[in-house]
């Protein structure tokens, strides 16, 4: 790539007990009306708790519960890290 | 078409008996257990039209003497109809079901300790307008994280009573009843949440568009409803409109989707609404305290999803699970197996021979023990599964599992379903209820009757030890073992398969979403666990246990029908015969000790019949005695040979001290004995020759001859084809009826040495041997794929709503029994089986 264009950060890609902020969600309307009605909607604080034996699915936490998402789901959540 | 219904019917269901509240909320809030302390222990189920949920009604009382009925609605996030499932939340709010009445008011129940996002569908609700109660749970749960809520404020905002509850202890309950009681019969103005003024506006848009319709309709959506067509992309009412209705409707509600939206999609919009009304609730209602990070849940999620600790726990429990569904029921299985033959032989000795003895003994009690002999092992797994579910385990078992039950294109939470299904698919297909995805489900129940069950066991044990020879391979591998691991495979290799055809062609569904919650670990509560123990065991045994019964008593008719009178005669005489030699002989022998002593006087004789009457005592005694320590003796062997060696000496001496009375009185009852013996092996012979004989005539026999053709090219013939379909109850039913059909009587089972011998030895009409290994191997197969399953059948009907799934799977899996079993009988012969 000649200019560097930054990927946009997405929740699979957080490390282990760090929390982000999700900025929009970019996947299939089912599964996205499914998450924002689960509380993960722009401008939630989400924390990455951790990740099942073989690295997925992932745990999340958000609004104050526990939340598993499988890694190509949380790939659809555009986050900023915090 | 569950939505076109009339005013009339709307009304009446209203005017009809007690008013009704609905009590909903999201899962794992403890709504269940709210349920069963409002309403105790009487509750009826009623099943939604084209949905695989349930809804339970139960009657509770309310402090003025009122009764109200309470529906129990599924545990939901939303009010969204993303699934079939989850949109008779919506329709039963609004009235639109015929099978659930429309409710006058609802309970939404919360738990405190995740407030925001359980408060997310009480917004929904509170856009209804009738009367709406919150009842607040796992309040302690919430405490002991540090969080505090001001109910009073929290009702404030809402609008609505707020109660706090803790249905185990029984608190606050009186007080949601008063709540309750208050609300009946008001009105509520309905919440009115500030959406952006685009998307109010594609509200009012819709509700125009929406209205130029109603009058064909016979009723007019309601706002809540307007609002989920706006945004729910698969609520099906879209296409139903479209067809009767209004044709050109999807094009315009997808115009006023994107106006409304603003480049975003409308259900961002409805959720950050939503999401934005509780943040200033909840910030004005909810005291945080001390935040404890590290919680008892965190400590405990770092060892059960720990990549050694929890795997192994995970084998752990699962492995307990298994064993205790596999083997702790065998005893209870047995156990029901024994009382029911013990009571159809009482109630049969009531009963003159003939076709209702038959029906009651063979049909009826035999049919209802084939029932309850599954009830162990439902039990047990929901045992495991009620106290799993309620401890929290069961998500974390779905995300340790997810990654491998995904290949599949299945969930985490379809594994403990399809594992349990190896010991019986029946609990398997019955606790697939923990699988929230419509499609995820379907495919476990399909596939559950693959996973290779215990009822099919007899059939391959038989088969393996009259047919198989015993040889070792590769060291320490015997073929006998390694062909049953082979048929688990067979099972396992074709559900694999089946599963990826169904998830990518039927259901067209990529890989489903996961999302699960993974809810904070709770104490089992014992009267949950009993309850769905209850609910599940008295559900199978109502609405399963009748089919299979009928199944049974079908069964039973084709095998009994009709009698051959030819066959009954000439048994009748032998049986005569078999009489007469006897009478002859007990003659011979009382003209021998006295020649004025007829056979009558012989068994009136004050001397001779009390020796008799002993002696059959001393042996029949004897025989049991012996034939059980004999079987006990391959057991444990040195304790034993001595009990033995004891009992002979018994046997001995008594017959010693019966001889010393009157040596010559002895021989002759002795020999008296020894003729009634002989008799009566001939008479069972004989019987055994005409049950054989009878079944070979019977319509079952005949639809074995009619279907002969098709089964010879699996090595069968219409002996095998029909004790194949005689075991559409159950699989294991070969067994008795390969027994039958062989003249050795019905009550072999697979461990019989003379059955093992018989199939051996059993030849065609042209006297080759009608077993091969060919043959015993398509027999295994076909049984290993076929659903000669009624109970399992039934189930599937009984779970999935609808008559559809069971023949899908019995038409598929018959007809792939029958395509494999072909095969490998065709293989086998080839390579010289």
């Amino acid at each position: 790539m000649a200019e560097e264009i930054e990927e946009p950060e997405t929740l699979d890609r957080l490390t282990r007990g760090t929390r982000a902020r999700v900025l929009g969600i970019a996947g299939e309307a089912s599964t996205g009306q499914r998450l924002v009605e689960l509380g993960v909607i722009p401008g939630v604080e989400i924390k990455f708790v951790r990740a099942a034996p073989f690295g997925d699915p992932l745990e999340y936490e958000v609004m104050g519960y526990r939340l598993s998402l499988r890694k190509s789901e949380a790939a659809t959540i555009q986050v900023e890290a915090l | 078409m569950s939505t076109a219904r009339s005013v009339t019917r709307e009304e009446s269901a209203n005017r009809a008996g007690s008013p009704v509240i609905a009590l909903l909320g999201n899962p794992n809030t403890g709504k269940s257990t709210l349920f069963s302390a409002l309403t105790g222990v009487w509750q009826k189920t009623a099943n939604f039209p084209g949905a695989t949920v349930e809804a339970k009604l139960g009657s509770m009382g309310l402090p003025e003497g009122r009764e109200v009925t309470v529906i129990d609605l599924p545990g939901s996030y939303s009010l969204a109809a993303t699934s079939p499932d989850e949109r008779v939340v919506t329709q039963t709010l609004s009235g639109r079901l015929d099978a659930v009445p429309r409710p006058d008011g609802a309970v939404v129940v919360i738990d405190a300790s995740s407030l925001e996002r359980n408060l997310y569908i009480a917004t929904q609700v509170l856009e209804y307008s009738f009367p709406v109660v919150i009842a607040l749970t796992m309040v302690d749960v919430a405490e002991a994280r540090g969080i505090i809520i001001d109910e009073n404020v929290l009702a404030e905002c809402l609008g609505v009573p707020v109660v706090k509850v803790d249905a185990p202890r029984g608190t606050g309950l009186d007080s949601l009843r008063s709540r309750i009681s208050e609300m009946m019969g008001t009105s509520r103005t309905a919440l009115a949440l500030s959406y952006p003024s685009d998307f109010q506006r594609g509200i009012e848009t819709l509700q125009e568009r929406v209205g130029s319709f109603s009058q064909k309709l016979g009723y007019s959506f309601t706002r809540p409803e307007i609002i989920r067509l706006l945004v729910d992309f698969s609520d099906a009412r879209v296409d139903e409109i479209q067809q009767l209705l209004d044709p050109g409707f999807a094009e315009d509600l997808e115009k006023i989707r994107k106006q409304s939206a603003g480049g975003n999609t409308p259900a961002l919009i409805e959720a950050q609404a939503r999401y934005g009304a509780i943040g200033g609730w909840v910030q004005r209602a909810r005291q945080r305290g001390p935040q404890t990070d590290n919680t008892w849940t965190d400590r405990i999620d770092s060892v059960l999803t720990h990549r050694v600790w929890g795997s192994l726990v995970f084998l752990l429990v699962m492995g307990s699970m298994f064993q205790a569904i596999y083997a702790w029921s065998g005893p209870l299985m047995d156990g029901i197996d024994t009382v029911f033959g013990a009571l159809g032989e009482w109630v049969g000795g009531f009963l003159a021979a003939g076709p209702l003895q038959s029906l009651i003994v063979d049909g009826v009690i035999a049919g209802v023990g084939g029932v309850l002999v599954f009830l162990p092992q439902i039990l047990i797994l929901f045992l495991f599964i009620a106290i799993l579910e309620d401890l929290g385990y069961m998500a974390r078992a779905a995300f340790l599992m997810d990654r491998l039950m995904s290949r599949f294109g299945l969930s985490g939470r379809s594994f403990i379903p399809l594992l349990s299904s190896f010991a019986c698919a029946i609990p398997g297909i019955m606790g697939a209820r923990v699988i929230g995805d419509r499609n995820n489900r379907m495919t476990t129940i399909f596939l559950a009757p693959f996973m290779s069950c215990s009822a099919r066991l007899p059939v391959y044990t038989l088969m393996i030890a009259a047919l198989i020879p015993q040889r070792t391979v590769v060291g320490f591998l015997e073929v006998q073992g390694l062909i049953l691991l082979a048929m688990y495979a067979v099972g396992v290799g074709v559900s694999i398969p089946t599963a990826w055809v169904l998830q990518k062609k039927i259901f067209r569904s990529g890989v489903s979403p996961f999302l699960l919650e993974l809810p904070t670990y709770k104490c089992p509560r014992i009267r949950g666990v009993l309850r769905v123990l209850w609910d599940r065991g008295g559900s199978f045994v109502r609405r399963a246990g009748t089919i299979i019964l009928a199944a049974s008593i079908m069964i039973w008719a084709l095998g009994y029908f009709p009698r051959n009178e030819e066959v009954l005669q000439r048994h009748q005489a032998e049986r005569e015969s078999v009489e007469a030699d006897f009478a002859n002989q007990l003659e011979i022998l009382a003209r021998g000790y006295r020649s004025d002593l007829t056979a009558k006087g012989l068994k009136d004789h004050a001397k001779i019949a009390p020796v008799f009457e002993s002696l059959s005592g001393i042996y029949e005694e004897h025989e049991t005695q012996v034939a059980r320590l004999e079987e006990e003796l391959a057991e444990e062997e040195p304790a034993l040979t001595k009990a033995l060696l004891v009992a002979k000496e018994e046997r001995t001496a008594a017959l010693s001290s019966l001889a010393a009375r009157g040596k010559l009185e002895f021989d002759l009852a002795r020999s008296w004995h020894q003729a009634r013996l002989t008799a009566d092996e001939r008479l069972s012979d004989i019987e055994s020759c005409e049950a054989g004989e009878l079944l070979a005539g019977s319509w079952l026999g005949q639809m074995g001859h009619a279907i002969e053709p098709l089964v010879i090219p699996l090595g069968w013939d219409w002996r095998i084809g029909m004790a194949a379909i005689a075991s559409f109850p159950a699989r294991e039913v070969i067994v008795a009826t390969l027994g039958t059909i062989f003249k050795l009587g019905a009550d072999t089972d697979e461990t019989s040495e003379s059955l093992r011998e018989v199939i051996g030895q059993a030849r065609r009409p042209d006297g080759t041997p009608l077993f091969t290994i060919a043959t015993a191997l398509s027999v295994m197969v076909f049984f290993a794929l076929c659903a000669q399953c009624a109970a399992t059948l039934a189930v599937m009907r009984r779970e999935t709503n609808s008559w559809r799934w069971p023949i899908a799977s019995f038409t598929y899996m018959t007809g792939l029994a029958f395509v494999a079993s072909l095969a490998t009988f065709q293989i086998a012969t080839f390579f010289g089986g």
